[in-house]
């Protein structure tokens, strides 16, 4: 009888001492579960919610069905964002990325040395917050003192009106171009850097020429690095925010305004919290349908052959 | 001979080419400094002038004494050391349980973690803002870090060095009748400090220089951190042109200190996600 708690107790540790580990890692990992249920789980099916009810913050939700994404259908606003937003990624594919693969083509080709300070004196700008460079930005388009215009004026050139509607997408891809370029020719250069060096002994040995090598060696092999630097920047293009914001108010007449400079100004600002979360999932389904046409057209499902 | 010739005209083309992108990059950030020390009447000047005619410090002393500089300075140091030592904890803790264990579901859990990266910022950001607010945690540091101190990047990170911990150790310490946490503290953490180090500077430089989030949750002035401040510089009824820039210069300085002494960190901690993609 009296034995019978000290057995239990052995039983226990017996019992603890069989399945702690496989108690233990549930232990582990439950912080980052419960944090990411809590807040982006949560968060991500009450914007579906949201975006179904009209709510000023708050008072009572009025159910409107898919009114909000009806009316976003038609608001020339978020079309006009929509539109700003697919320029900004356009230019990103069409200038940083080639600028950054031809940087790390030069960098990585036997002409050139001082190797680590090119590779280093790009990756700078990226130590940046976006607060900091756009407000330098912001002083250098400036219309009298500005930089870009006191070169102009040296050279004799009139001053352009950089933040004005015409001009000002561009100036917030020169932000992006300033502050990212370096981190993708980092990018590149890893991916050049992992090409085994005998696929171009072996293109050598078959009499293939620089041009030839690099069509037919260094572009495929290059294949996996650029699938990974075409999404992170399609995801990073539809997400731009600050820059826009305080190069100029995503003015003027949201000529800059980004998808998410809207939501942020009708969810915030105008407190229209359905209108706002509405715009957020149709933001969440673009990103999520580019990623896939990505990875299909990188041939990201088929198999290794 | 021909051959040598059409070398030496493609590495100055190649170098010509480096060096007008690399004075590019660099020209705004020098133009920043020397503006720094100029009174507004200067900076407006036509001809831009590289060294001030009359340099002074007065737009720095303005920027500690006007606009609190060193309060927001500090309130940005906390949060940043808060984020950057609870997402080492939680990260190494979460990857060492991936590494180092098999339990069920493991697989499926892990999968979920990796697609946890795909859930956009703006998507939840509204209903995240609601949440703070019922939580009660706006306008708290608690409410700018919680949210985001967990990320499934840092963990998928972790794991990769987790794994090379050799497990005799850990069996080892297991004889020993050293507990798991124990096992995990001071046998694999001890073991992982290079990889640590790269997550600490990319953690840290990613909550010293955080925007929107901040922006949101922090109400108060006395609060607010420096890209926050800053921001709100911009709409003000003069703007202090010289004050602005000797604050971006400031608030970029600690990282560019920190990358002049762990620039292997920064440069590996950057770029691997494209490593091991």
């Amino acid at each position: 009888m009296s034995s019978a708690p000290i057995v239990e107790e052995r039983g226990l540790r017996a019992w603890w001492s069989r399945s702690r580990r496989k108690v233990v890692p549930y232990v582990f990992i439950s912080p980052f579960y419960i944090l990411f249920i809590v807040f982006s789980v949560g968060p991500l099916i009450y914007a579906l919610y949201l975006s179904l009810h009209r709510w000023p913050g708050t008072g009572p939700m009025r159910h409107v069905g898919l009114g909000n994404y009806t009316y976003l259908a038609g608001d020339p606003v978020f079309l006009k964002s929509l539109w700003n937003t697919v320029y900004y990624a356009i230019g990103a594919f069409l200038f940083i990325l080639p600028l950054a693969l031809v940087l790390a083509l030069l960098i990585n080709s036997t002409l050139v040395r001082l190797k680590s300070l090119f590779r280093i004196g790009y990756f700078l700008p990226i130590l940046t917050s976006t607060v900091a460079a756009t407000l330098m930005f912001l002083m250098i388009f400036n219309n009298q003192f500005g930089l870009i215009n006191q070169g102009l004026a040296l050279l004799g050139v009139p001053a352009l009106k950089w933040l004005d509607e015409e001009l000002v997408k561009i100036s917030v891809l020169a932000v992006a171009a300033w502050r990212y370029t370096g981190i993708n020719v980092l990018y590149f250069l890893t991916g050049l850097q992992s090409i085994p060096p005998d696929l171009y002994e072996a293109a050598q040995v078959d009499g293939a020429g620089t041009w030839a090598q690099f069509r037919y060696v260094t572009i495929p092999q290059l294949r996996p690095i650029a699938l990974f630097v075409g999404v992170v920047t399609m995801i990073g293009s539809f997400q731009l925010f600050a820059e826009p914001l305080l190069l100029a108010d995503g003015g003027p007449n949201d000529a800059s305004l980004t998808i998410a400079n809207y939501l942020y100004r009708m969810g915030f600002t105008n407190a229209k919290l359905g209108y706002g979360s509405a715009i957020g999932w149709v933001l969440a389904l673009i990103i999520f349908c580019l990623s896939f046409i990505q990875l299909y057209l990188f041939g990201a499902f088929r198999k290794e052959d | 001979m021909d051959g040598t010739l059409t070398r030496r005209a493609q590495r100055t083309i190649a170098y010509g080419f480096l060096f007008f992108i690399l004075i590019s990059m660099a020209t705004p950030f020098f133009w920043l400094i020397s503006n720094t020390f100029k009174e507004q009447y200067e900076i407006f000047q036509l001809r831009p002038t590289l060294i001030p005619e009359e340099p002074h410090l007065r737009n720095y002393i303005r920027l500690f004494v006007e606009f609190d500089f060193a309060h927001h300075f500090l309130n940005s140091a906390f949060i940043a050391v808060a984020h950057t030592v609870s997402h080492l904890f939680l990260a190494s803790l979460a990857g060492f349980a991936f590494a180092k264990y098999t339990f069920p579901l493991k697989n499926f859990l892990f999968l979920v973690l990796l697609g946890s990266m795909m859930v956009p910022l703006y998507t939840i950001f509204i209903p995240l803002f609601v949440l703070v607010i019922r939580l009660g945690l706006v306008n708290s540091y608690a409410g700018v870090i919680i949210p985001g101190v967990a990320g499934a990047f840092g963990i998928f990170f972790m794991k990769q060095s987790m794994e090379a911990v050799p497990n005799e150790l850990l069996d080892s310490a297991r004889i020993d009748g050293a507990s798991e946490f124990r096992i995990y503290l001071q046998i694999a953490l001890p073991l992982v400090r290079p990889a640590l180090a790269v997550l600490a500077v990319l953690a840290f430089m990613t909550s010293w220089n955080d925007f929107v989030w901040p922006l949101v949750v922090l109400r108060s002035r006395e609060l607010q951190t420096l890209p926050v401040v800053m921001a709100g510089m911009v709409g003000m009824y003069r703007m202090e042109h010289g004050v602005i820039m000797a604050a971006s210069l400031l608030s970029t300085l600690p990282i560019l200190l920190l990358f002049l002494a762990l620039q292997k960190q920064f440069v590996q901690g950057l770029t691997v996600g494209a490593v091991k993609s």
